[in-house]
């Protein structure tokens, strides 16, 4: 399925550019960040309470203080909040440690990204492919369903579907937690489902669109013609010839979908419709209205979801540059 | 060109029918009695009753669609229980905060990104290249929601710009602590809220009638931070766009003969080269017309921008239906327009195009 062309030419772009290596290089810390998150947590990240225990108010990040007025005996006196060294970036309004929120923030994008993702591809890929091969009435009516689909904004067509759906969070149980391992750490993790489902909804015609492309001009091929005068039935064609000489541009495409998932379901649980409190969008929100004081709880989980996408992005743009330049911007989506 | 533009036209309508189809079906699969849902929260019985009466929810599903269809076509939308008013109206209110957001945002994407592309594409690999493909792929790559939270923070909290953006709240947690202008903010301002209180039109006609520039002044320090903070993935987008189309047509024969023959540079790059650049991005503003309305619907959230997007927002937290199918079928609407538009540009930059 990888040629040794393209193998060779993922190499020579790697060597060649720092990009592709700081993608990968974030990439692999939030992979570690979402296997390990029970192991690197300090705290369980949904429990509540950790404030200062005089004047009840959150911790700020190591090495900040900001001052508040506490009413002692009715009169209002100023203190100043000091961090505290077990809350490394301090603590959110409920007091949950915003670094354990942070790492098991990263287990939400990652799982809904790349499980929306597959899902967007096993739907669109097979039904791109059979509207490409067999053109006619079939491809036409695709045609009409994604240009639908696409005057729909992803955002406005995932909140309606929510809508309809409800949020309903799926919790994953954590083998870690489970063997034992991290003592005190949730045993379940929430996913939102809906929106993991929504998300593949949304982005799927995309997927349609390129494997039709492709089905088109390849089913015209002469080794495609070849296979045919042999008598190979067409499912075999689509499955040994078309669906791999396919791949590349899809992967590509995968990959720009997986940072477009990321971003959507930040700005749904932002817009409160995820579904879990765990997603780094729901913290962003939960720290805007004390932006001026604590600035601490929104700006963190805010930097996560920006490397998350930072790093899918270099890769998508590497693999792009190496495997296939003819994916252009417009394919996007989002 | 008539014909493909006829053909386009019918395309459009197809695709609309689609939607308020898929709108219909949608509200159809909801969970719950929609004459409930409808008659909004706290509604007694008989008034449930009313509501069933007077939309047909009583009638079979296909006989509501026609209906359905049929009131849209002459531009009714139905009626919101929950906020007592037409949908056509309560649409109609909120389009010019939108439209006014959008073509902001668009325009400072335009005015920064074009010629950052035009510089980072034809000095490839130079410092000034390495700093707009760097802003290009932080653009694309950041939550614009976060983005607008941390324009407010660092522009409004920490500087004291007095930008207008959300109303911060001053109590917290306990009822005994109050705030207090912190070491890590620097805040002595206090914001007013995001509520528009003047919309362009206003502000232009008060410059034209009345000779008065506050106006405008107080339109722009309400516009500026949302249009930034939802122009930012545009600019970002266009940016990229901009650079690898200069490459592209730098490389190409016709630039070394213009050279050749002795033309300025700068006539070069900016009179012939960026024309054939644009071509592709038009098409791209066209297609991302959708990120725009979702970033719009983000932004507006984050800055309390009474357009289409925050009503939105309130109508899915009411399960106001009638005004959710009304907003996201509007800017259907809006998005197969433009690119009617688009594609009708498109056709005149490259006439080669209406062929296929």
């Amino acid at each position: 399925m990888i040629s040794d062309r393209v193998r060779s030419n993922l190499r020579q772009s790697f060597s060649e550019s720092l990009l592709p290596k700081i993608g990968l290089g974030i990439l692999v810390v939030i992979v570690v960040m979402t296997l390990f998150a029970p192991l690197l947590a300090t705290h369980d990240p949904t429990d509540t309470g950790h404030f200062d225990p005089e004047t009840g108010s959150e911790y700020p990040p190591l090495g900040h203080s900001y001052e508040t007025e506490v009413a002692v005996d009715g009169e209002f006196t100023e203190v100043t909040i000091e961090s505290n060294s077990t809350h490394v970036l301090g603590t959110n309004t409920v007091g949950q440690d915003v670094y354990s929120r942070l790492i098991y923030g990263a287990r939400v994008s990652v799982i809904v990204g790349l499980s929306a993702t597959l899902l967007a591809l096993l739907i669109g890929v097979p039904i791109g492919l059979l509207a490409g091969y067999y053109g006619g009435r079939v491809d036409d009516g695709l045609m009409r369903v994604a240009d639908t689909m696409l005057a729909f904004p992803a955002l406005v067509l995932a909140l309606a579907l929510i809508g309809v759906f409800g949020e309903r969070p799926v919790g994953i149980p954590d083998p870690i937690v489970m063997a034992g391992f991290a003592e005190g750490m949730p045993a379940t993790i929430p996913i939102p489902g809906t929106v993991t489902i929504v998300g593949a909804l949304v982005i799927w015609v995309w997927f349609a669109r390129v494997a039709r492309g492709e089905a088109m001009s390849l089913r015209n091929a002469e080794y495609v013609k070849a296979a045919r005068s042999f008598g190979t039935s067409h499912a075999q064609i689509l499955l040994k010839h078309i669906l791999p000489n396919s791949m590349t541009p899809i992967i590509v495409l995968a990959t720009i979908q997986v940072a477009v998932i990321i971003l959507l379901e930040a700005s749904l649980a932002y817009l409160g419709f995820s579904g879990t409190t765990l997603s780094w969008g729901y913290e962003i929100e939960r720290g805007q209205d004390y932006l001026r004081r604590r600035p601490w709880v929104s700006i963190f989980p805010g930097i996560g979801i920006m490397l998350a996408v930072i790093s899918v992005n270099l890769l998508g743009d590497w693999f792009r540059d190496a495997l296939d330049p003819n994916v252009d911007q417009s394919e996007r989506g989002a | 060109m008539l014909k493909f533009l006829i053909r386009r036209l019918l395309q459009g309508i197809l695709v609309v029918w689609g939607v308020i189809t898929v709108m219909f079906i949608l509200r159809a699969v909801s969970p719950g009695d929609p004459a409930v849902l409808m008659a909004g929260e706290g509604a007694d019985d008989e008034i449930i009753q009313r509501v069933r009466e007077a939309e047909g929810l009583d009638e079979p599903l296909l006989s509501q669609y026609l209906d359905y269809l049929g009131s849209i076509l002459v531009g009714d939308f139905g009626f919101s229980w929950e906020a007592r008013s037409e949908v056509t109206a309560i649409v109609i209110r909120r389009i010019p905060a939108t439209i006014e957001l959008a073509v902001a945002a668009t325009v400072v994407a335009l005015v920064i990104a074009v010629p950052l592309g035009v510089i980072s594409g034809t000095r490839r690999n130079e410092p000034a290249d390495y700093g707009a493909t760097l802003f290009s792929l932080l653009g694309i790559s950041t939550p614009n929601f976060w983005l607008g939270l941390m324009l407010i923070l660092v522009l409004g909290v920490w500087y004291g710009i007095p930008y207008p953006s959300i109303g911060t709240s001053s109590f917290s947690t306990g009822s005994f602590v109050v705030e207090y202008p912190s070491s890590i903010g620097l805040g002595l301002f206090d914001f007013p809220t995001g509520r528009r209180e003047i919309g362009f039109t206003a502000a232009v006609s008060a410059v034209l009638f009345e000779q008065s520039l506050s106006e405008l002044g107080a339109w722009l320090r309400h516009i500026t931070l949302p249009a930034l903070t939802l122009g930012t993935y545009f600019t970002a987008l266009i940016t990229r766009l901009t650079r690898s189309g200069m490459i592209d047509e730098l490389g190409k024969p016709y630039v070394t003969s213009m050279e050749a023959k002795g033309l300025p540079r700068i006539l070069i790059l900016y009179k012939h080269t960026l024309r054939n650049t644009m071509i592709p991005i038009i098409t791209v503003i066209g297609l991302q017309i959708g990120t725009l309305a979702g970033g719009a619907v983000i932004t507006e959230t984050v800055f309390n921008w009474p357009g289409l997007g925050l009503r939105l927002i309130d109508a899915l937290n009411d399960r106001d239906w009638p005004v959710i199918q009304g907003i996201v079928i509007f800017i259907a609407v809006g998005f197969v327009v433009i690119n009617i538009v688009v594609d009708a540009l498109y056709n005149y930059l490259d006439p080669q195009v209406s062929e296929s």
